[in-house]
């Protein structure tokens, strides 16, 4: 859907879902997901449907991604850090489930 | 013991730093005057000169080629940027704090942010909202797969990702930002499939006799965009009507009909704009009154000449004087050089207001007039396409919580027939976007089915307007200590310490009242 204008610059190593990845310093959390073609960043919580981000600049919301183990972050506006930890969401989370990564 | 009230943190806090924000700021510190700006992103400009900064410094190939593709309207931002920058430096009057969102604003001047994990109020004298503007919500059916874009995020990621779209490219909607883009992509060597316009040849005949001369820049330069996309042998089409994108688990095809027939195209990314209206989410949430914009079928803050907003609310919630200025596109569509000159018209009322000078120049207010004098002419040449019609039943109307048209319609039948009691029935407008995205239709579909008039309703707005994790509420800092009672487990009889040096009678209620944080 997107490929790159240049190279990636000053690069900074994130994971996401474990897997590592390299972004330009000053990229974006949704940047980086959808430079590496990732085919949806969360499932929504009502009926599972796959959702990528939609406008970028922080209104929609459906960039929202885990990020070092806070839920529920905006992609759009995150920017990208060295050894940061990003999971896609899996629709609703369990209620219970012990959430400190 | 007495509680005073908060001492203000700045004579000005703005919120926003894109064309109009940035203006403001430079001309209050120029003044003199303290101002505190938050920003939602990591650099100032806004979305317009987002990332400009970084890519004026970029030397490569593909930077240049980028800059060169944004073209010179997207450059025109560094000189007010370096102002700007000149100002945000220690001590230099503004207190620059970027990557910063705000979730709530009182009429008082009291504004909520929250950077990282971290949260808490800031007072100003006064305050100017100049957040900007969103691209219309356009629900179509299949808007929510993935490979379905706005225009402008594609733009963003352009200027803050240096990425383009590979693959089967379709545009759809209408307004500049749509034939600008198609142009920028052009220049970066990315052809799209198809230029579905919705507007109509009609509309620009219709439209020509706004013109005005202040118009002929922007037509010719229009022209321009239109000439070269045919050049580039890029298929335009105009008058499309009722878009559809079609998918399992992202976009694979789109259809829509163009004279009649109904057409279908493969397609990997469709690129969707319906025009820009002003955010109203700050501003809502404020309890500004707010207009109903009908030719750009938007709502609008209800402002002053100088962006002067006035509280909605009922005497009860707050009584005092409104503080509150809302200038650039969050006031009116117009663009960054209106917004620029708003910014001007908005700082002068601004410092009239805090006892230093005369309120907004002539020469300031004219300034925003001329720049302003294009809009009636755009406005008719490219009225809402992709929202124009509401959407049929089966079409999703609130992303968040997935409800659709049809789901809407049924709840207003059955009696939800006001805003408040809709979104509390149907969860529609509860999700993370909080209405952004739903809100307009939500309303446009109560009027229809209630057969109402004038403007439509929103719903009341509540802080916070955007989520804060549950650490940074606890950890708030800023509190009004007037308006503030910390209460601790201790505080609960069952769990009262036996004894210790912290309880008994002397434990008196004052303690329990949080001490403003610094």
């Amino acid at each position: 859907m997107f490929s790159d204008l240049g190279p990636i610059r000053d690069p900074v190593t994130l994971f996401v879902d474990g897997q590592a990845m390299s972004a330009s310093a000053g990229d974006s959390v949704a940047v980086c997901l959808l430079r590496a073609g990732m085919s949806y960043n969360r499932l929504t919580p009502v009926s599972g449907a796959p959702r990528l981000p939609y406008c970028m600049i922080g209104h929609c919301f459906e960039c929202l991604v885990e990020i070092d183990g806070i839920g529920n972050r905006q992609a759009c506006l995150t920017v990208v850090r060295e050894g940061m930890r990003v999971r896609r969401q899996a629709g609703a989370p369990p209620a219970l489930e012990g959430s400190v990564p | 013991m007495t509680l005073n009230a908060p001492l203000p943190d700045a004579d000005v806090v703005i919120v926003g730093c894109g064309p109009s924000g940035m203006m403001a700021a430079v001309t209050l510190a120029e003044a003199g005057r303290s101002v505190i700006v938050l920003d939602m992103q990591p650099c100032p400009g806004g979305q317009i000169f987002r990332n400009l900064e970084a890519n004026l410094c970029d030397a490569s190939p593909a930077g240049q080629s980028l800059l060169a593709a944004l073209g010179p309207a997207y450059r025109a931002g560094a000189d007010l940027i370096r102002r700007f920058r000149a100002f945000s430096g220690a001590c230099s009057g503004i207190d620059y704090r970027p990557q910063t969102t705000v979730w709530e604003v009182r009429p008082d001047g009291t504004v909520g942010w929250l950077q990282g994990m971290n949260a808490g109020y800031v007072r100003g004298r006064q305050v100017l909202l100049a957040h900007g503007a969103m691209e219309r919500p356009l629900p179509f059916p299949g808007w929510t797969l993935p490979g379905v874009m706005t225009a402008g995020a594609v733009q963003t990621l352009l200027k803050a990702g240096r990425l383009k779209p590979s693959g089967r490219v379709v545009l759809a909607g209408t307004g500049p930002l749509l034939l600008l883009l198609a142009n920028q992509l052009h220049q970066l060597g990315v052809k799209p499939a198809l230029m579905g316009r919705t507007d109509r040849f009609s509309d620009a005949v219709r439209a020509a006799r706004h013109l005005r001369l202040g118009g002929v820049l922007p037509l010719v330069k229009g022209l321009g965009w239109l000439g070269r996309l045919k050049l580039a042998g890029v298929e335009t089409v105009t008058g499309l009507e009722t878009l559809a994108a079609h998918g399992k688990d992202g976009v694979e095809s789109v259809s829509f009909t163009v004279g009649g027939k109904r057409r279908t195209l493969p397609c990997d990314l469709l690129i969707v704009h319906d025009g820009i209206v002003p955010a109203i989410d700050i501003p809502n949430a404020a309890g500004l009154r707010l207009q109903w914009d009908g030719p750009n079928a938007s709502w609008r803050p209800q402002t002053t000449v100088d962006g002067l907003g006035s509280s909605s609310l009922p005497p009860e919630l707050y009584a005092g004087p409104c503080v509150l200025r809302v200038t650039g596109d969050a006031r009116k569509i117009g663009g960054a050089e209106a917004a620029m000159a708003h910014g001007v018209v908005a700082a002068q009322a601004i410092l009239a207001a805090l006892d230093h000078g005369m309120g907004p120049s002539r020469a300031a207010l004219r300034a925003v007039g001329k720049a302003l004098s294009v809009r009636p002419f755009l406005d008719a040449a490219f009225p809402p396409g992709l929202a124009r019609a509401l959407p049929g039943d089966e079409t999703i109307v609130c992303r968040c919580e997935e409800l659709t048209a049809g789901d809407l319609r049924a709840k207003i039948r059955s009696g939800f027939r006001n805003m408040d009691a809709l979104r509390g029935e149907t969860r529609c407008g509860m999700g993370p976007c909080q209405g952004r995205s739903c809100m307009v239709t939500a309303a446009r579909l109560l009027e229809d089915e209630t057969s109402a008039a004038g403007c439509p309703p929103t719903c009341r707005g509540r802080p916070p307007i955007r989520p804060i994790p549950l650490g940074a509420v606890a950890r708030l800092s800023g509190l009004d200590p007037r308006a503030t009672i910390r209460l601790t487990l201790e505080d609960k009889p069952e769990n009262a310490p036996e004894s210790g040096p912290e309880s008994g009678p002397e434990h008196g209620a004052e303690d329990m009242v949080d001490a403003p944080a610094h």
